[in-house]
């Protein structure tokens, strides 16, 4: 009776997450191992598996579709991630000051983000961007004629970016907070030292928030790598396969053409790439992030 | 000690509450299964002796469509629950946009429902083993196939020689006109496809750019380069063995033929036609307006169009399949518009059936659906709605357009995931390329034809 009563108080822990444990087993760790079992296999979801095969892995580089998706994708994420992390950094920095209706501006530009993957936000860049859509016709109207924005191969990924760069607030939020924690005292001295709000920005608000960036760095190269939504509903991948993204791709095969073999490797490559950046990105930080609460790196 | 004792009431509990459920579930999945069987022999004795007996149950139901066909169908679900008390029937429906997804996680995980609306092709794709719908012979006692024609049921045959579903109608493209924009430029509407070819230029020269004889997409473009290739040719694209009928030169004309509606400004390009952004073309405000001028259609899809013109619906007039085409006539097919069919993992086949027979032939159900899924190819839907004068005149006039039309043989594959459907598939990609001038006709042809040739081997 003691032996059990021990027994269960040892373990009783493990009764408690339990639900959890077996939530991951079936719900992540399954899916993800045996993704990587049928990455080798050309299964089909109704035929079944017929044969082991790296053609899957060795078509991401040499299928020229596949190949495009790729490229497509680090096109996207080279271009978004940039361009989101300074929106948000430059939004964040004025909404630092004391201005009046700094709250209302502060929840103004927030408010994006919050809508961030809803299908609404797309179909309004859908509204504004088409040929008969708000921009154009403004483009119009000053006798300026404008490209076809949304069916455009030139231009379709650019605005797919724009929409997810427009969405800058969590960063930007983060970025908030990140300079807000940035001691007064050292732009007083600054100041003091005669450097101009240029010089105080790079010299000291940068390098103290270099965490903060480091994570949206992270976050959103990640973000970047999976955004389905945006080119799902406002182009569909088109025009020419020109928005057709990796995740985009591996659900048109899963999904609509039931190749779970051959989407389950793409699934795996866009894995290994983005841990491969994600990994650059923390091997690279010793030289350029500052921690204030350790050694200084 | 009393912390110790809380916290193994409280594991006993967390345990107790997550293994209750399986025990559950074992226990209620044992004693619906004992039931079923014995419901399912009590039924199938009783419905020996009286096919109208039914066990209290409750039975699934989805499809898909759009809004008119939600609230008819809805009206003449309920309207069988009022008849048959104890039949519970919960629906599930909603549009045609990512629902064959949906439904194939359903195929793959067997939930899907008791009755279903099903596409043609479905049944080499989902059920090729015949397993995934029931034979409906097995519950003819309720369900009255003599109301269907021999051919009717002999298309929708499963491997196994058993009725797969029911088809509902039949269906073929055809062209449907805004005859106000024509009167605008000047033009009838066109009969012949030397009005058609011709009528591009007029509207570009008195309506302007932005007007256009007919809009087509993609999947669009696919049939009515078929029709043009088959009336060339008389033999359908794909026969009934499977076979590609043409080689890649009659490809390639078929292509230059959509090439040449491009360049006579009878059909806008693609990058025209996506750059509205409209998810289909009765959302298109270029066509709402009346600068498309003319859609191809299938002739059960009408109302749609009808009721996206608002006001101006009655300017939609019906066309038929050009009789001048090709030598061999118009090209046109018909193919089986949609389906009901049955799991054959239902546990109330019979009720399933019940309900299937009320839509489908019951006068009281059949004139509750109306031509909502086109014409019926119900002998007694079609008295019954044709005496109530409930046929749409518009819906009916197209399908006595196509059928009119001396179609031709239509086999499944031309739809296959390969060809149809989302990028990478082949009506996709390469219209697209084709049409934006990134491939010629030669290499569209060869595209093509491999992937015909990929999908007919």
């Amino acid at each position: 009776m003691r032996k059990s009563k021990k027994f269960l108080k040892n373990n009783v822990g493990f009764l408690f997450v339990s639900l959890w444990l077996i939530g991951f087993l079936v719900f992540k760790a399954y899916p993800f191992l045996s993704s990587l079992y049928y990455s080798f296999t050309d299964y089909h979801l109704f035929k079944g598996i017929s044969k082991f095969t790296l053609q899957n892995y060795t078509d991401v580089f040499t299928n020229a579709a596949e190949r495009k998706a790729l490229l497509t994708t680090f096109k996207y994420a080279f271009m978004t991630v940039p361009l989101k992390l300074v929106a948000a950094l430059f939004i964040a920095y004025i909404l630092n000051f004391k201005i009046k209706g700094v709250n209302f501006f502060r929840t103004a530009y927030y408010i994006p983000s919050i809508l961030g993957g809803s299908v609404a936000i797309a179909v309004l860049w859908k509204a504004l961007f088409n040929d008969d859509g708000l921009i154009r016709s403004a483009f119009t109207a000053i006798g300026v004629d404008a490209p076809r924005f949304m069916s455009n191969p030139s231009w379709a990924l650019f605005m797919i970016c724009l929409l997810r760069v427009w969405q800058f607030g969590s960063s930007m939020v983060i970025f908030l907070a990140a300079l807000k924690g940035v001691s007064v005292d050292l732009y007083e001295a600054a100041s003091i030292d005669g450097a101009g709000k240029w010089r105080q920005f790079f010299t000291i608000t940068i390098p103290l928030i270099t965490p903060v960036i480091f994570y949206n760095l992270v976050t959103q190269l990640v973000q970047a790598f999976q955004e389905f939504n945006g080119p799902y509903i406002i182009t569909k991948g088109g025009p020419l396969g020109s928005t057709t993204l990796m995740s985009l791709l591996v659900y048109n095969n899963a999904f609509t053409a039931y190749k779970m073999g051959k989407a389950s490797a793409q699934a795996w490559v866009l894995f290994i790439i983005l841990m491969i950046f994600t990994a650059i990105a923390f091997w690279s930080q010793k030289r350029w992030v500052y921690y204030a609460d350790e050694d200084g790196r | 000690m009393k912390k110790r004792v809380l916290s193994v009431i409280l594991g006993a509990a967390l345990v107790s509450t997550a293994l209750a459920g399986c025990g559950n579930t074992a226990k209620e999945t044992a004693a619906t299964t004992a039931a079923t069987e014995t419901a399912a022999t009590a039924a199938t004795e009783t419905a020996a002796a009286d096919a109208s007996a039914y066990e209290e149950c409750t039975i699934t139901f989805d499809w898909w469509g759009g809004d008119s066909r939600h609230e008819a169908t809805q009206a003449a679900v309920n309207a069988f629950m009022a008849k048959y008390p104890g039949i519970n029937v919960e629906v599930n429906f909603g549009a045609w946009s990512d629902w064959e997804t949906a439904k194939a996680a359903e195929y793959v995980s067997g939930n899907n429902p008791d009755l279903q609306q099903t596409n043609f092709d479905w049944n080499t794709k989902y059920n090729a083993d015949g397993k995934t719908y029931l034979d409906l012979n097995t519950v003819s006692d309720v369900l009255d196939l003599t109301q269907f024609s021999d051919n009717d049921l002999k298309i929708v045959q499963d491997v196994n020689g058993g009725i797969a579903g029911i088809p509902v109608a039949l269906t073929g493209r055809t062209f449907y006109w805004n005859k106000a924009t024509f009167e605008q430029a000047g033009l009838e509407v066109p009969t012949t496809l030397e009005e058609f070819m011709a009528a591009g230029p007029v509207f570009k020269e008195k309506l302007g750019d932005k007007y256009y004889p007919l809009v087509i997409g993609n999947y669009d473009r696919a049939i009515l380069m078929t029709y043009y290739m088959q009336a060339q040719a008389g033999t359908p694209i794909i026969d009934e063995n499977g076979k590609l009928n043409f080689t890649q030169e009659q490809f390639k004309e078929g292509l230059d033929w959509i090439q040449s509606l491009e360049d006579n400004h009878v059909i806008p390009t693609l990058e025209y036609y996506n750059g509205e952004g409209a998810d289909s073309i009765d959302k298109s405000a270029r066509f709402i307006n009346g600068e498309y001028a003319g859609i191809f259609e299938w002739d059960s899809a009408a109302k749609k169009y009808i009721s996206a013109l608002g006001d101006n619906g009655a300017n939609l007039v019906v066309g038929a399949p050009f009789a001048d085409m090709g030598p061999a006539g118009t090209g046109s097919f018909t193919k089986v518009s949609l389906m009901f069919s049955i799991s054959a993992k239902s546990e109330h086949p019979h009720e399933a059936a019940m309900l299937l027979n009320y839509l489908l032939n019951d006068p009281e159900g059949v004139a509750l659906m109306g031509t909502e899924r086109g014409i019926p190819e119900s002998k007694i839907a079609y008295e019954t709605l044709d005496a109530a004068g409930a046929i749409n005149e518009t819906i009916a006039a197209a399908h006595d357009a196509v059928m009119n039309s001396k179609p031709m043989y239509w086999n499944p594959l031309f739809d296959d995931s390969s060809l149809k459907g989302s990028s990478p598939a082949a009506y996709t990609d390469i219209f697209d390329q084709f049409s934006y001038g990134m491939i010629d006709s030669d290499a569209a042809a060869q595209a093509l034809f491999d992937a015909y040739s990929a999908v007919c081997n």
